[in-house]
């Protein structure tokens, strides 16, 4: 598909990607990517200008309620209305089918949201981390987030990873859409990134760590093909091709870095 | 919502009030129907469909698991059809209550007494003001319907001052037009009105009866039920 808010001026032009149910995609990209767009594409909440998008036989487009069932966007900016929480959900739960009310109150208890009076009087952290519990209640098929640690404080952060974790199912398949990378370490297990609307790297974190190794040297000399490397404490970090099969842990910091600055050696190495 | 609809109302009866204080029974109906019920209808109708003027409420709103139709149907059972009936209801409490008022304080010994009791009746909700009234209430909410899902963020200050625009425009191609083809013409307002100087006089061009009743029916109803109508269209192709 492609996309543009002005049709000269495409963001995506002949993107093509599959997603899979089982895995935990991590969408990386700088501030105006086009991340939200196209979480926005896959929602139905913007249409694509030209090609299409198919979500389980589904034309998000037509925004059907059938479609919508299955799936779960949870904006960076979220949106709650002068309700309390037992109001907002004896509203809004019945349009999903699966929503399960217990696990409703008890992601609630574990993100620490309080029934505090109406839900728009609560910090915008709050409202999040209410979304945020009422989304993963839907237990629909697909749950999007954009951003969704962005207004999170650190001891919300680590519950929402544990959360996303625990909620995780092989037929499920999430969505994070996020430019904070390191709050998706160890939650991730496909990375997905693009840059100036262009899919940079599509790949499973096993295959990252086959392809490439991270680590730090001492100097640069004799490393051959490095993406990236940077300063660091004993020398330098240094993101290379592996061609020795060494096992190394993923940094998503790193690879973000090494993808975005040598697109092409990456897809080259990313190919076969 | 509730809140919203009391204030509204809240503003329709100090309106009575003042306007009945200041120009009597037949002011105070007379305006406050004329621009309660077409404009606070709007100013509903615009907080209604206003959920989907911002990106978090309606990029909340639209991706709820119902269809455009079901969604759409709700803010004109909401905004179309209950709003008004709350306000016809309280225009008919307060409007009796004044007129009742007004009635027990008479002295029935006076002379005057029956004069005084017919000079002052209810506001009738068939009658030839009220007729007029309605088409321009479907005709307001129809735009500020429209106005909202077109326009993000304040489209009610943004549906006004496009309307504002349009008339302006529309009275002065009026007046163009008419000037063009009345040489002695006086006055001309869109889309019934053209009065003319005869010698000293001045006289008034009438449509024929069939050609009136086109523009009547055609602004009245036919106009707002397009407007009704594209506000769902809008709707199905809303993003954001």
């Amino acid at each position: 598909m492609s996309f543009g808010y002005n049709k000269k001026k495409l963001l995506y032009k002949d993107l093509s990607l599959t997603l899979t149910p089982g895995s935990i995609y991590g969408l990386l990209g700088k501030n105006g990517a086009g991340k939200s767009t196209l979480l926005k594409n896959l929602t139905g909440l913007l249409f694509p200008t030209s090609g299409s998008i198919t979500v389980n036989s589904f034309s998000p487009k037509k925004r059907l309620p059938s479609f919508l069932e299955m799936i779960y966007l949870i904006p960076e900016e979220v949106y709650v209305p002068s309700l309390t929480i037992h109001q907002y959900k004896n509203l809004f739960a019945p349009f999903y089918p699966h929503f399960d009310s217990e696990k409703f109150f008890s992601y609630l208890e574990q993100l620490d949201v309080k029934e505090q009076g109406k839900l728009n009087t609560l910090s915008f952290g709050q409202q999040k981390k209410f979304i945020i519990a009422f989304a993963l209640a839907c237990n629909t098929k697909i749950l999007l987030l954009d951003e969704p640690t962005n207004g999170l404080d650190i001891p919300s952060k680590i519950r929402f990873r544990k959360l996303i974790s625990s909620v995780f199912t092989e037929d499920r398949m999430i969505f994070i859409s996020t430019h904070q990378i390191r709050d998706l370490d160890n939650l991730i297990d496909r990375v997905i990134i693009v840059d100036n609307g262009e899919l940079l790297l599509h790949a499973s974190i096993a295959t990252i760590g086959e392809k490439l190794c991270f680590k730090n040297v001492a100097e640069l000399t004799g490393i051959d093909n490095v993406l990236y490397s940077e300063d660091s404490l004993k020398g330098f970090a240094v993101v290379a091709e592996n061609k020795h099969g060494e096992e190394s842990k993923v940094n998503l910091e790193q690879l973000f870095n090494a993808v975005t600055e040598n697109p092409q050696m990456a897809k080259a190495i990313f190919k076969n | 919502m509730f809140g919203f609809t009391g204030l509204l109302l809240a503003v329709v009866f100090i309106m009575y009030i003042v306007a009945k204080t200041l120009g009597g029974f037949s002011s105070a109906q007379n305006i406050t129907f004329i621009w309660g019920l077409p404009v606070s209808s709007a100013f509903f109708a615009s907080l209604v469909f206003g959920h989907f003027s911002t990106n978090a409420s309606g990029s909340s709103y639209l991706t709820l698991p119902a269809s455009h139709f079901e969604k759409w149907l709700c803010g004109i059972l909401i905004a179309g059809i209950a709003y008004p009936i709350i306000f016809l209801l309280f225009f008919r409490i307060v409007d009796s209550s004044f007129v009742a008022l007004f009635h027990n304080s008479l002295d029935t010994a006076s002379p005057f007494y029956k004069e005084q009791y017919d000079s002052v009746y209810i506001f009738d909700f068939n009658g030839v003001l009220a007729w007029r009234v309605y088409p321009l209430f479907f005709l307001l909410t129809g735009m500020t319907l429209v106005g909202s899902l077109y326009f993000n963020k304040i489209a009610f200050i943004k549906v006004a001052i496009s309307l504002c625009i349009l008339w302006l425009g529309i009275l002065g191609i009026n007046y163009v037009i008419a000037k063009i083809l009345f040489e002695n013409m006086t006055d001309a307002a869109p889309f019934n009105h053209v009065a003319i100087a005869v010698g000293k006089e001045e006289a008034s061009i009438e449509l024929p009866g069939w050609t009136g009743k086109i523009f009547a029916y055609g602004l009245g109803f036919v106009l707002p039920a397009i407007l009704w109508l594209l506000s769902f269209t809008r709707l199905r192709e809303k993003e954001f």
